[in-house]
């Protein structure tokens, strides 16, 4: 008896081994976004570390490779010919999505147009982008893309990242903590390289450190507290790490030999060649050796710096470029097969818009997205059916809007803007639905400036429509309190000291729609102010900017809450960088004097600049974190310093054989364009 | 054949005299234009949505050279162009001038010259022909088509192309190369492909230029053939072609030749725009690229020197071919 029930425990557990056993091998399910097959989501949504998914999933992931990724390979210049297997290609902790539609099909060429060399790339640049983090494309939380986790310790002065074992850079060498720590001493501080070193490697004005604890962790250690140091790697175009074993042998600091080796390439010294490969800048558009040396390329190892992104530059000509997927790229799909499945990019520059229209309306293109403005969209919505291609119309982040000069040279004019009635009554004479209408074919919103966009939950929405109705009544009641009448009959106030007005409002269509500037203009004029409208290039418009010599500012303003935890410059006077909109011109010299030179800023803007730096520090989502920025919008919009038109969508172009694409939520380059929706996870077919 | 000599020097001196004041011309006006190449390509920087600061254009500009005084700049420049043949780095492309253009050149020049060789084809015979034709419908059908190729600007002519190509036959008929051969090493095959696209642009600067020529050799044969040498050849017994030929036709050609420099201007000032137009990757679109768009003096000034070096080079020969053909001259010459 006891023998029979040992032999049936024995075949029992035989059994279950097998069965157990069998499961535990069966392949993983095609878990998508759309249809998860009863898999779990793990920590992060959309995504899966490679252990979380097969213990989720109850299955032993095997990888697949590109059936043609060999042919691929050999076209980089500078990688072996062998190509080992997918399994040692890929980190042994690769990052597994989960498609958005469907598992792709390897193949094709990802056709996109760019106005010229570094010049309206950074929407074709986003498509292959990697860096330690990325915002999910809710554009709030934040998931691990090149760094498997982080760890922040309690008050914001520790950032800990945690990389991927086996991970490989597009060479085949392996990826590590010192290719970040050789980023940050050796190229983003070296004033050899970056003359200055950009803000965003700096907290507070002062250096980081960057310690290497193992090959897999690194470890950022701040001088003072900033929480929007990991939002900075999700959005920002500055991948944190760059390839020591490649680059680090020309940097005279690490390599004695590097000027000896350099000038066997025939280049100066080592100097030259790192400049040659990485432009000296964190943009990944720079002229590749292939385009800024071509008499000397084919004596360096290699074309182009090797890379941690999906698709590898071949060639680079003032044509265009051409690229084919990284043999070593870390990501997989949930059926592990290894991303991307899109073979080729071909990126062609055309410096024109009317031809770029063209070109899209043609079907030549894949995807598009930066520089299509509202305005080219009736042509393009009316020929998406003959182009086989979809139209997307997605609110920008900017806003357009118009300020005051509150520090007028004129002190006549200085004393009517600075008076807040007045940028009341502007605000209320303007009629923005018709606006909407006529300017922006009613596809926009009306919306009042808060200096945020799109408007943070934890602060009151109501700001957003403040003093945006239209109300002439009102205004000219305001207009008459400040003692602007008309008193020479003309029908236009004049000042209060009695001596005319006439508004310049000289704009540059770079920032500003020309229709919107002359119905604000005709809306300003039927409240009795007299407005002449004038068009100047956009250097014309900068310059008299800087000289504070405009009357009226006009441009496109906003920034996410992300960027504003790393950046104040909208909460600062002159309350934007030289590029953008600029008010308060004395004020920002005051300040930037410390009192000796300029106009001293009233009593609310020194608390917009205590404010956003005690923000810019504060933990995200505390009590305090919210107070202040509950009032830094109160202080920006009830001063009107800056005030809202209306916010317009643009057109995101995409051909309908592209698939696993998903709607974005804005048309902005803020999150770095089509970075949070997962363009390496698309793929053609007809 | 000393005054030969003399006469040829004097000329070489007269074109790189001309050649400096030119490229200093250019140099100047670019430096009027508000917003220097730093500024525009930062500015470029901005719009792609990088935060930018004044510290950071006044490092572009120290490091394209451009903080140092106009003159100075000037000066080195045009040393090194005339002297070295080193046309420097363009400040917007980032890129060796030189390099830049070896390709570009010849493909401008080719375009050029192909479309100034097709409208003398075409010109010289028709001109001839409706000059002497009576037949009332050749002769309207010839003034029409070449009035509407005086009044019809090439760039709206390329215009009307593309917009024709694109609605009827979906394809865009832009670029100097398909795909495949873009980034290729040059070969016969490429050289067909670009000759395959070619066609078009050189048709279309060809056809004002056609008209323009047309005009001229006609108005000039009209001329000529009243006079008095013509009517003594035919008196003589020669008549048609030969007539034609031997006499009248060989006078009218000399102001044609004297016209080929001028020409050729003309046509490269129409390049421009209809290579910006129909997305031609040569010098011409380069250069609006250049002077409007960006302020790049190097890659302007440098591209302008090449122009009218051709162009005074082009001079500079006709005028030697007319003294050798023209009798006058030739026989003042040789003595």
């Amino acid at each position: 008896m006891f023998w029979y029930k040992l032999a049936g425990a024995g075949l029992l557990s035989l059994g279950l081994l097998f069965s157990t056993g069998t499961t535990a091998l069966a392949s993983c399910p095609a878990a998508t976004v759309a249809d998860m097959k009863g898999v779990k989501a793990g920590k992060y949504p959309q995504q899966f570390e490679l252990s979380e998914f097969e213990r989720n999933a109850g299955c032993k992931m095997t990888f697949q490779g590109n059936p043609d990724i060999a042919k691929l390979n050999a076209k980089i210049r500078g990688n072996t010919r062998n190509l080992p297997p997918v399994e040692q290609r890929l980190p042994s902790e690769p990052l597994i999505y989960a498609p958005y539609d469907s598992i792709g099909k390897y193949g094709g060429t990802l056709d996109v147009l760019s106005n010229a060399t570094e010049a309206g790339t950074s929407d074709f640049l986003s498509v292959r982008h990697v860096n330690l983090v990325r915002y999910l494309d809710d554009l709030t939380t934040i998931v691990p893309n090149v760094a498997k986790d982080w760890k922040w310790n309690s008050d914001f002065t520790q950032l800990t990242f945690y990389l991927r074992k086996g991970h490989k850079w597009s060479d085949g060498h392996p990826f590590t903590a010192e290719d970040v720590k050789f980023w940050y001493d050796h190229l983003a501080l070296d004033p050899k390289i970056m003359e200055k070193p950009k803000d965003y490697v700096m907290v507070g004005g002062k250096r980081m450190t960057v310690e290497v604890i193992d090959p897999q962790t690194v470890r950022f250690n701040l001088p003072a507290p900033k929480p929007g140091l990991l939002a900075h790697f999700a959005f920002s175009f500055a991948q944190g790490f760059q390839p020591k074993h490649f680059l680090g042998k020309y940097h005279p600091d690490l390599n004695p030999d590097a000027d000896k080796l350099a000038k066997q390439a025939g280049f100066e010294n080592g100097l030259a060649v790192i400049k040659a490969y990485y432009g000296n800048s964190d943009w990944t558009d720079t002229p590749s050796p292939l385009l800024n040396a071509p008499d000397k390329v084919a004596k360096l190892p290699a074309d182009v710096i090797p890379t941690l992104e999906s698709h590898i530059y071949i060639t680079d000509t003032t044509e265009g470029r051409h690229l084919v997927a990284n043999p070593y790229f870390h990501i997989v799909d949930t059926q592990g097969n290894q991303l991307p499945y899109i073979n080729e990019q071909d990126e062609v520059y055309k410096n024109d818009n009317e031809i770029r229209i063209l070109t899209l309306v043609n079907g030549e293109a894949d995807y598009k997205a930066q520089s299509l403005q509202l305005s080219s969209a009736p042509m393009l919505l009316e020929n998406q059916e003959k182009g086989d291609y979809t139209i997307y119309l997605k609110p920008e982040i900017t806003l357009s809007n118009m300020s005051f000069n509150v520090t007028h040279p004129d002190t006549d004019k200085r004393k009517v803007f600075a008076d807040l009635r007045f940028r009341q009554a502007m605000s209320m004479a303007i009629n923005r639905d018709e606006i909407n209408d006529v300017a922006l074919f009613g596809q926009g919103t009306p919306k009042q400036y808060t200096g945020f966009s799109p408007l943070p939950d934890f602060v009151d929405k109501k700001w957003e429509s403040y003093m945006i109705d239209y109300n002439p009544g009102k205004a000219k009641s305001l207009l008459d309190q400040i003692g602007m009448k008309d008193n020479d009959g003309d029908g236009f106030r004049e000042l209060p000291s009695g001596k005319k007005l006439v508004l310049n409002m000289n704009f540059s269509t770079q920032g500003i729609d020309p229709q919107i500037v002359e119905m604000v203009g005709q809306n300003w004029a039927e409240v009795g102010i007299q407005t002449t409208v004038k068009e100047v290039t956009p250097d014309e418009y900068r310059s008299a900017q800087s000289s504070n010599q405009l009357d009226v500012g006009m441009w496109r303003s906003s920034q996410p809450l992300s960027i504003v935890m790393g950046n104040n410059e909208l909460w600062v006077p002159p309350f934007e960088n030289y590029f953008g909109h600029r008010t308060g011109m004395l004020w920002a010299e005051y300040v930037d004097s410390n009192g000796s030179k300029g106009v001293k800023p009233p009593a609310y803007v020194m608390q917009l600049i205590d404010d956003v730096n005690a923000f810019q520090s504060s933990p995200i989502g505390s009590a305090e974190f919210k107070r202040l920025g509950q009032r830094m919008v109160k202080n920006m919009t009830e001063n009107l310093l800056k005030i809202g038109i209306a916010q317009k969508p643009a057109p995101i172009y995409r051909k309908n054989s592209l698939k696993n694409f998903v709607e974005f939520k804005t048309h902005s380059y803020e999150y770095y364009r089509t970075y949070p929706y997962r363009a390496t996870q698309w793929y053609l077919d007809e | 054949m000393i005054k030969f000599l003399q006469f040829i020097m004097i000329r070489a001196v007269m074109s790189i005299v001309t050649l400096l004041i030119v490229s200093f011309i250019v140099f100047s006006m670019m430096e009027l234009v508000p917003g220097n190449c730093a500024e525009r390509y930062i500015a470029f920087k901005n719009t792609q949505g990088q935060n930018i600061t004044i510290e950071d254009i006044q490092a572009e500009e120290r490091r394209l050279g451009l903080d140092k005084p106009y003159l100075i700049r000037a000066f080195t420049w045009m040393g090194n162009v005339f002297f070295q043949g080193k046309f420097g780095d363009s400040c917007i492309l980032r890129l060796n001038i030189n390099h830049l253009l070896s390709d570009k050149i010849w493909l401008s020049l080719g375009m050029s010259i192909g479309a100034l060789l097709l409208s003398y084809v075409l010109a010289v015979p028709i001109g001839i022909y409706s000059a002497v034709s009576r037949n009332p419908i050749a002769n309207n059908t010839v003034r029409f088509i070449s009035y509407l190729g005086l009044a019809l600007p090439s760039f709206l002519f390329a215009l009307m192309i593309m917009l024709f190509t694109t609605v009827y036959f979906g394809e865009s008929m832009s670029g100097l190369f398909s795909k495949e051969y873009r980034d290729a090493a040059w070969s016969y095959a490429k050289f067909m492909d670009f000759l395959s696209r070619a066609w078009l642009p050189i048709l279309i600067l060809g056809w004002a230029a056609t008209a323009f020529a047309l005009q001229t050799v006609r108005a000039l044969m009209l001329d000529e053939i009243d006079k008095l040498y013509v009517t003594a050849a035919r008196a003589r017994g020669i008549f048609g072609r030969n007539l034609l030929w031997r006499y009248p036709a060989r006078h009218s050609l000399g102001p044609v030749i004297n016209s080929i420099g001028f020409d050729l201007n003309r046509i490269f000032s129409e390049l421009p725009v209809v290579a910006l137009i129909m997305t031609l990757t040569e010098m011409g679109s380069l250069l609006i690229d250049a002077l409007a768009f960006s302020n790049d003096q190097q890659l302007a000034g440098a591209i302008l020197v090449i122009l009218t070096a051709t162009i005074v080079l082009i001079n500079f020969i006709t005028d030697i071919i007319l003294a050798l053909m023209d009798p006058r001259v030739r026989q003042g010459l040789l003595g």
